[in-house]
């Protein structure tokens, strides 16, 4: 008992932080219908100023009421009412993508106005985290932890309390029973949404801040963790009930610590499973509780129904301008292979073989979300998969790492499918919270054995060779991914123009009428996630080859985030908008190399403010732009017809 | 042997009964309405016979073999084709490309394999739907996106839809819901066209009952989950129960 408290009693604090967390979340889901994927980032940037504050030497309560009372509460309001408010009936990936464009942007936004530093030792809210108050069961309880857990026991009764006995508490409990009865009842609904975006925007800072000593050092890694962790908590109580979900979270933090105390210690298990939990967690209660599966396919009746695209540019001008811009793109391609071959400098034909690579990962996305609408966020541990399977097939067995390439593509394809299984029965949110979850399953746990990813020490793929062949220089490997990436796109194209594309259309359309007509869905799904993880392999692998040396870190789940962010802003509805996305993702990175580090932190900011472009503009950044030019070319056209 | 038979169909949600053994016939050719009340079951019935629902207990067969283990998809297969009251449309897809797809899912053409090798990729025009988009007088929106479509053409796109698939049994949904008069009784001179030409089965369901007049030879009619009556649509209405039930009347 006294050992199992010992355990026990360390996981409160987290508990506690989960807590607020998933409170915070359940709230602003119930009353805006918005899954706010940002509260993550809304916790870090709380966590953030509170440590800039103090390391101003200024007293901590100050630098609480300036990050926690005044500038989260900001920055929620901010959001809801610049992005939230008009996406609300939009569809799930819009808002999904809109939210991870501001969970990617902010931090980076933060970085750039307070420095990009390492920050050691976050300040402990309120008392010293040195000094050792009592013990408990042998537990000495810092001051951390008792602030921790002072604190939210003090927030929660003051936030019940409230909400059981003033009025704007019980308009605020009516409105998340129903926003339009409200509306009906004679209460300004608008108001008492603002009222619970500050409020949860208040829990979300006071979490982070919280949570920020519990670690060694401030990173905004932790915090999409923390999201996580919340989100399963949330899960808990059906993601409707702030009850469930606070002790969810309390649980949640308690059996973590639990399995960190009774696990062998030492081990990958002991130390990825423990933070690996809520991601367990998620993906079991997503696949067990049929209540949770249905509200969230219910709930919204537009979900998983994509806005339709507009006419593509090179349709819009007639026939004569449709062939000049094929033409154009044929010639783009010739010079850029040409060009990569003569007189490019070769530290930039090797940033653009990586950017053929990622190419191949972004066909997947385009696959599997734009051509099927189904959201996948853990594209990039596909494409660690590819990696580590072609890299210990050479490393250990000798295998030809062309073979390697196609293995890393068949197994990841493979794992698709066991991916793909619970997929069949879930779509929309749940579908892209379960795949979040498997991407950081495979994050801490999966890619940190020596007979996969192999840790932060990674695994070695050299170059690969045929025959007499060589791909070992820069020039050559150029030559081998190109063909590639040709092979890959033919197959994409070959899938949309034929049958089985007409029939992801069909599906992304409307689930119900293309079952009616004979289509069976769940092999179509199983197919399409098969395909789309067998081309982020190929492409993991390819990347892994060029690099020489590749670690799980090369493909973490952060990462499947940047990615569905870069493609959805680029063009998430075609072929080329994979390869745009592509080539964009690492010119930029490039490009950003050249300046001051500081500005580095502009590449997230860009695409996740791209991203929410996305509401408006799904055809991506790139069509949108071509085709403003076409329609400009057009008018002069007809103007010149009409006065000549 | 009948066309399509439900027999003694029960389903409950929670402690809602929306259909009490609930046996239906329908004969190769014929054309059946079925009315009732909102909430009576209707729609409940059809997600049952073409499998969107699993029932409690009960049987479907069509032509004698018993389908209610199949999925959905399977029963589309066997030529059970179907209209949604709310509008079920793919989004960003021509009213031709409806047509194809659903013609080249009835031919069998879906395997990956052929698409890679490029065999998927029929030719753009197909005479059988390039005939029927004539037939339900589409031909001048075929090219337009299905989200610039009038209720109207959007229900014949969804009759297109089924019906390029051949089916034995069409499962008609409110097809006059969100229809204005004009349109509904365009769309039920195409339904009588169809029927003249090709003899399909129909099992309609409809609140207007003009057009369900106009239309089948005989009617079901259900009331809280239990059928009430069946019959010819007129001797049906002159029934008191059914008075009660549907026109609110006390006898």
């Amino acid at each position: 008992m006294t050992q199992f408290l010992s355990y026990a009693i360390p996981g409160l604090p987290y508990g506690c932080v989960f807590a607020l967390m998933a409170v915070g979340l359940v709230l602003t889901y119930q009353t805006s219908g918005v899954f706010n994927l940002a509260y993550g980032a809304q916790a870090y940037a709380s966590a953030l100023i509170f440590y800039v504050c103090v390391n101003a030497r200024w007293p901590s309560w100050a630098a609480f009421l300036a990050a926690v009372v005044v500038a989260a509460p900001l920055l929620g309001l901010a959001m809801d009412r610049l992005l939230y408010r008009f996406i609300r009936s939009a569809p799930v990936l819009v808002k999904l993508v809109s939210a991870l464009g501001m969970l990617i942007a902010i931090p980076s936004v933060l970085q750039l106005i307070f420095g990009g530093q390492q920050r050691l030792a976050p300040p402990s809210l309120w008392l010293a985290p040195s000094s050792v108050y009592f013990h408990v069961a042998g537990d000495a309880i810092n001051g951390t932890e008792l602030s921790t857990v002072i604190v939210t026991l003090a927030v929660v009764l003051l936030a019940s309390l409230m909400s059981h006995f003033t009025q704007i508490g019980l308009r605020m409990r009516a409105m998340a029973e129903s926003p339009r009865m409200v509306e009906l009842a004679g209460i300004n609904s608008e108001m008492v949404g603002v009222g619970i975006w500050v409020l949860s925007s208040f829990l979300a800072g006071l979490a982070g801040v919280l949570l920020a000593p519990l670690f060694a050092e401030l990173q905004a890694l932790s915090f999409t963790d923390l999201l996580v962790a919340a989100i399963a908590a949330a899960a808990l109580g059906s993601l409707t009930s702030l009850p469930l979900a606070f002790w969810g979270g309390i649980g949640l933090g308690v059996v973590q610590e639990l399995l960190g105390g009774y696990l062998p210690s030492g081990s990958v298990l002991s130390s990825g499973l423990r933070p690996a939990l809520p991601f367990a967690v998620l993906i079991v209660l997503l696949l067990a509780l049929p209540g949770l599966r249905e509200r969230w396919f219910h709930d919204d009746p537009l979900a998983g129904c994509d806005p339709p695209p507009p006419p593509m540019a090179t349709t819009i001008g007639g026939h004569g301008l449709e062939g000049v811009l094929r033409g154009g793109g044929w010639v783009l391609i010739a010079a850029f292979f040409v060009s990569c071959l003569t007189w490019v400098p070769g530290n930039w034909t090797f940033t653009l073989t990586q950017g053929i690579a990622y190419s191949i990962v972004f066909l997947s996305i385009v696959l599997l979300s734009g051509m099927s609408g189904q959201i996948s966020l853990c594209q990039a541990s596909f494409a660690g998969i590819g990696a580590f399977t072609c890299a210990q097939l050479a490393g250990h067995f000798g295998v030809s790492v062309l073979v390697g390439i196609l293995a890393g593509g068949a197994v990841a394809a493979v794992v698709g499918v066991v991916v793909a299984l619970p997929a069949l029965r879930l779509g929309g949110l749940a579908l892209a919270l379960a795949t979040l979850a498997f991407g950081l399953l495979a994050d801490n746990v999966g890619f940190q054995f020596s007979w996969s990813g192999n840790g932060d020490s990674g695994v070695n793929i050299p170059r690969p060779q045929l025959g007499s062949l060589n791909f070992t220089s820069g020039k050559a490997f150029f030559v081998l991914a190109f063909v590639v990436l040709g092979i890959c796109t033919a197959v994409v194209l070959a899938i949309r123009q034929g049958t089985t594309g007409r029939e992801l259309a069909a599906m992304r359309g409307s689930e119900l009428a293309a079952s009616s007509i004979g289509t069976n869905l769940a092999k179509l799904k199983i197919t399409v996630f098969a395909v789309a993880s067998c081309l982020a392999g190929v492409g993991g692998a390819l990347y892994g080859s060029l690099q020489g040396t590749v670690s799980p870190n090369d493909f973490n789940s952060l990462l499947s985030l940047v990615f569905m962010v870069v493609v959805v802003t680029t063009g998430v509805y075609t072929v080329q908008g994979a390869i745009q996305a592509g080539m964009a993702y690492v010119i930029l990175y490039q490009v950003l190399d050249y300046l001051p580090s500081e500005w580095r932190n502009l590449f997230p900011i860009l695409f996740g403010l791209g991203a929410v472009t996305y509401a408006l503009h799904p055809e991506g950044v790139v069509e949108w732009q071509k085709r403003r030019v076409v329609e400009i070319v057009v008018s002069w056209r007809t103007r010149a017809e009409a006065s000549g | 042997m009948a066309l399509l038979e439900g027999v003694n169909i029960s389903k409950r949600f929670g402690g809602i009964v929306a259909l009490d053994d609930v046996s239906v016939i329908i004969e190769h050719g014929e054309a059946v309405g079925l009315v009732g009340p909102n909430g009576a079951g209707k729609t409940t019935l059809f997600d049952c016979l073409n499998g969107v629902r699993r029932f409690d207990s009960g049987e479907v067969r069509l032509e004698g073999r018993r389908i209610d283990n199949l999925a959905v998809y399977e029963r589309a297969r066997l030529g059970i084709g179907r209209t949604f009251q709310r509008l079920e449309l793919f989004s960003a897809m021509s009213p031709r490309e409806h047509l194809m797809v659903a013609e080249r899912v009835h031919r069998g053409d879906g395997r990956l394999w052929k698409d890679l090798i490029g065999r998927g990729r029929a030719r753009l025009r197909v005479a059988r739907v390039e005939e029927l988009l004539c037939e339900l007088g589409l031909e001048t929106v075929a090219d337009d996106p299905i989200e610039s479509l009038s209720q109207g053409h959007g229900r014949l796109v969804e009759l297109g839809r089924a019906l390029v698939q051949d089916p034995l049994l069409l499962l008609l949904d409110e097809p006059s819901s969100g229809l204005d008069t004009r349109e509904t009784s365009d769309f039920a001179s195409v339904l009588l066209a169809v029927r003249a030409r090709r003899h399909t089965a129909m099992l309609l369901v409809e609140h207007d009952l003009h057009f369900v007049r106009r239309v089948v030879e005989r009617t079901y009619v259900l009331d809280f989950g239990k059928l009430i009556a069946s019959g010819h649509l007129d001797e049906v209405l002159a029934d008191p129960v059914v008075r009660e039930a549907y026109l609110g009347e006390v006898p």
